[in-house]
């Protein structure tokens, strides 16, 4: 089967913060596009892995960049001996053969690039291929899935209402203190003592938000100096590595989030 | 650095307490320098619900912080108790125990703080009865479980202290253990001098905090504490500001102001009180008037500037990568085109040969604000005409030179008269043309009244915070320093104008200010030495606005 390399093998391990897997198996069942919203590093991405796993749905990722073009999503012509063969693009592998589509960081792709995917993203559920002169309806377990980080968009870069309103939507946040620490014990490795006295790192970090900091220490950062202190690192350190110095630039805060450290163990 | 001893200033490092404090407990409570007389190793914190006073100086970085989560502790653990009818030693031996609670309780979230606060701990087992010494060795037994004193008292007190540690979570159990505790002291022939008494170990707070008085309990020290004087509350104009028209709603112009051109409130801004240390909210209104036309300015009278400053402009590079596709040549095949040239041959046509592509950096990411300084001094004599015509001539040989190559840039120019009305004279917006009626606008400046900078800048900001550009750029042109006719002290719009530039600078916005006069020490003061371009000749600024604009993009 085509799409066999992009079928999820082992369980991604996802804990939830809440309904969010009732929601998106609801929101599937129906293929409703949704939109994944969190700071960085909070488990979006996770969370979709782990819902295909779940479902037994392929996945087909694309993180998106300004220079993503409609071409590079839907497909292009391409040169062989004999003459041109058409290639189909991520999205298009998607629609054809029925797998979720996820698109991160969405708003990162330029407006004319998000367009390609209003006639998925509504009743129609079909992708016009205009180069190959096809109109594509989508396989019945295809679903559109987008996310993006509301927190740094600039007012250049925000999604279209157009867009915006074709989706229904999941927020993500950084999951409480017991979770994020069970969280990062399992994906670490390390005891729950120590998760949770790196979890107090990271509530250090997020309360000098809007303070200094653009955001504070992700569970994926947090994710990172656990495994650190795994590896042997004394706790400060790792901390010191995988969180302080990736944070700030800022010598007064580097410093402050430092000492913070250092009170937590 | 950190536990050096030698003598650190709260202002060097009240940025970094400020981010440590806020990043243990998540509040941000304002540090105010703790004034007082007397011996400065004898101060001690204090702190209420509004502000936590710390010693100008210090001997460590550390004594800072421990003082600093100490009172933290405080403020997330201890509610205050009524004082009313309590002996004075019952206070002081309830604090100290309730100093050791919230610590324990802060400890058990924190555990490190137990290294930040330890060092302080220094006391010694020893036969001395003195009150101060056994209180002090007492803050060492109920802080360190593994300290052995001897005295009975000091030992009942830790005894009954770690007995039941459950019960720290209760603020009762400090009144109840303290009043045992005051108790067993007051029977004993110790004498304490509770007035004189003072808490150790250093980084503890005096304990004012903790206790509700009806009336102060001893004349504070902070009466002859000047920052009382200007707490922001009682500020004249309070009154006005909450009938103050809000922001972008129309409302009649001042009766200060008086002027046939359309005046528009646009919006308020905070300023800056650097004495207390705060913004008083919404206390600049920036009225927005439309300068009066005047005959264009000719074109600048030396086509060769005007050719070299193009040129300059032009080879600033500020810009994103981008893609060009369909190129003659480049460094790869584009895909598309060859496909499309292929087919094309196979077709029998003849093929677009231009099947490369490649990446340059042309478009300029960048907007520019240029901001002058139209207030009454800028109609002294320079050169052939007035400071003004300066101004004049070289933002529009400047504005010529971005408008031909396409940069992102506005046009505006203020003056103030009093607080309420900042005029800000917008000459050419960022998506207006620079066409002739921009440049009838820029010709109809004339320069009146004062210069209140920092209104000006944030106003600028304002208006360069939207602008979807890579780099912003606020270009000041201005011949003085910050003044206005409601501020006799001169200090107080000089550091509202430093704390806009640096809010600015926050945003991700370049704040440069090209200075035709004034004092230099005042010019650093408010942009930073290296954004301040000091033009000793006036009449060299044509030549010059746009080598800055240049150098700063480039």
């Amino acid at each position: 089967m085509a799409l066999h390399s992009y079928r999820i093998a082992r369980e991604p391990y996802y804990r939830p913060a809440g309904d969010e897997i009732a929601l998106f198996e609801a929101a599937h069942a129906d293929r409703l596009p949704v939109m994944l919203k969190g700071p960085t590093g909070c488990g979006k991405t996770r969370f979709i892995e782990h819902m295909a796993w779940r479902l037994g749905r392929p996945l087909i990722t694309v993180a998106c960049n300004e220079d993503l073009t409609a071409a590079d999503l839907v497909g292009r012509y391409l040169l062989e001996a004999e003459g041109t063969v058409w290639q189909d693009g991520p999205l298009t592998l998607a629609v054809r053969h029925g797998a979720i589509c996820y698109l991160d960081e969405v708003v990162e792709a330029r407006a004319d690039t998000t367009v390609v995917i209003h006639p998925l993203a509504d009743d129609r559920r079909a992708l016009p291929l205009d180069k190959r002169n096809e109109l594509l309806t989508a396989h019945p377990d295809f679903q559109l899935v987008v996310a993006y980080n509301p927190g740094y968009q600039s007012v250049a870069k925000d999604l279209k209402e157009s867009t915006k309103q074709r989706f229904a939507a999941l927020e993500f946040g950084y999951p409480t203190a017991a979770t994020e620490a069970a969280i990062v014990a399992h994906e670490a490795g390390i005891e729950p003592a120590m998760a949770r006295r790196v979890v107090a790192v990271a509530e250090r970090s997020r309360n000098l938000r809007g303070r200094g900091l653009e955001e504070g220490a992700s569970t994926r950062m947090l994710v990172h100096a656990g495994r650190l202190i795994a590896r042997g690192v004394a706790p400060e350190a790792a901390c010191r590595m995988a969180i302080v110095l990736p944070l700030t630039d800022d010598p007064d805060l580097r410093d402050a989030l430092a000492a913070a450290v250092g009170a937590c163990f | 650095m950190d536990g050096v001893d030698g003598n650190i200033t709260l202002a060097d490092v009240e940025r970094r307490l400020r981010a440590y404090g806020t990043a243990l407990w998540g509040v941000d409570p304002p540090l105010r320098p703790l004034v007082g007389e007397g011996d400065p190793a004898a101060l001690r914190p204090r702190f209420d619900a509004d502000l936590v006073r710390l010693p100008v100086v210090w001997p460590s970085l550390d004594l800072y912080r421990a003082a600093l989560a100490h009172v933290g502790a405080h403020r997330m653990f201890s509610r205050p108790w009524p004082a009313k009818g309590l002996k004075p030693l019952l206070i002081i031996v309830v604090s100290l125990v309730e100093d050791a609670r919230v610590e324990h309780l802060a400890m058990r979230r924190l555990p490190g703080l137990r290294r930040l606060w330890a060092p302080f701990h220094r006391v010694e087992p020893s036969p001395s009865l003195m009150a101060a010494d056994l209180l002090e060795r007492l803050a060492r037994a109920l802080f360190d479980a593994g300290y052995r004193d001897g005295n009975a008292w000091v030992d009942k007190g830790q005894r009954l202290f770690f007995e039941r540690p459950e019960r720290w979570d209760d603020p009762e159990f400090s009144l109840r253990l303290g009043g045992d505790l005051a108790g067993d002291l007051g029977k004993t022939r110790v004498q304490i001098n509770a007035r004189g008494h003072r808490v150790d170990p250093a980084y503890r707070d005096d304990n004012g905090g903790l206790w509700l008085h009806d009336t102060p309990p001893e004349p504070p020290r902070d009466t002859d504490d000047p920052l009382e004087a200007v707490r922001p509350e009682p500020m004249e104009g309070e009154g006005t500001r909450r009938t103050g028209p809000p922001q972008g709603s129309p409302s009649p112009p001042p009766l200060a102001v008086a002027e046939n051109t359309a005046l528009r409130p646009v919006a308020r801004h905070p300023e800056w009180d650097h004495r207390i240390g705060l913004h008083r909210p919404d206390f600049v209104q920036v009225i927005e008037a439309v300068p009066e036309h005047a005959p264009p300015l000719s074109t600048p009278a030396d086509a060769r500037l005007a050719q070299r400053v193009r040129a300059l402009v032009r080879h600033a590079v500020v810009a994103r990568p981008e893609r060009l596709r369909r190129q003659r040549e480049g460094d790869a095949l584009d895909l598309d085109a060859c496909i499309a040239a292929s087919a094309a041959r196979r077709h029998g046509h003849v093929p677009d040969l231009r099947v490369y592509r490649r990446v340059r950096r042309r478009g300029r990411d960048l907007s520019v604000l240029l901001l002058l300084d139209a207030s009454q001094s800028t109609n002294d004599p320079a050169g052939d005409g007035t400071v003004l015509d300066l101004e004049r001539r070289s933002a529009d040989l400047l504005a010529g030179a971005l408008a031909a190559v396409g940069d992102r840039f506005a046009l505006a120019a203020f003056r103030s008269d009093g607080r309420e009305a900042v005029h800000w004279l917008p000459v050419k917006r960022f998506d207006d043309a620079y066409d002739a009626a921009a440049r009838g606008r820029l010709a109809g400046l004339d320069g009146r009244w004062s210069t209140r900078m920092g209104a000006a800048i944030r106003h600028a900001g304002a208006t360069l915070a939207t602008q979807p550009t890579l780099r912003r750029l606020l270009l000041l042109v201005t011949d003085g320093e910050p003044s206005d006719i409601d501020c006799p002290d001169p200090r107080h719009l000089v550091e509202d104008a430093r704390k806009a530039v640096r809010e600015l600078a926050g945003r991700g916005i370049d704040v440069v200010c090209v200075a035709l006069g004034g004092d230099p020490r005042t010019h650093h003061r408010i942009f930073g030495r290296r954004n301040v371009l000091p033009v000793d000749r006036v009449e060299r600024l044509p030549e010059i606005l746009p080598a800055v604009y240049v150098r700063l993009t480039g």
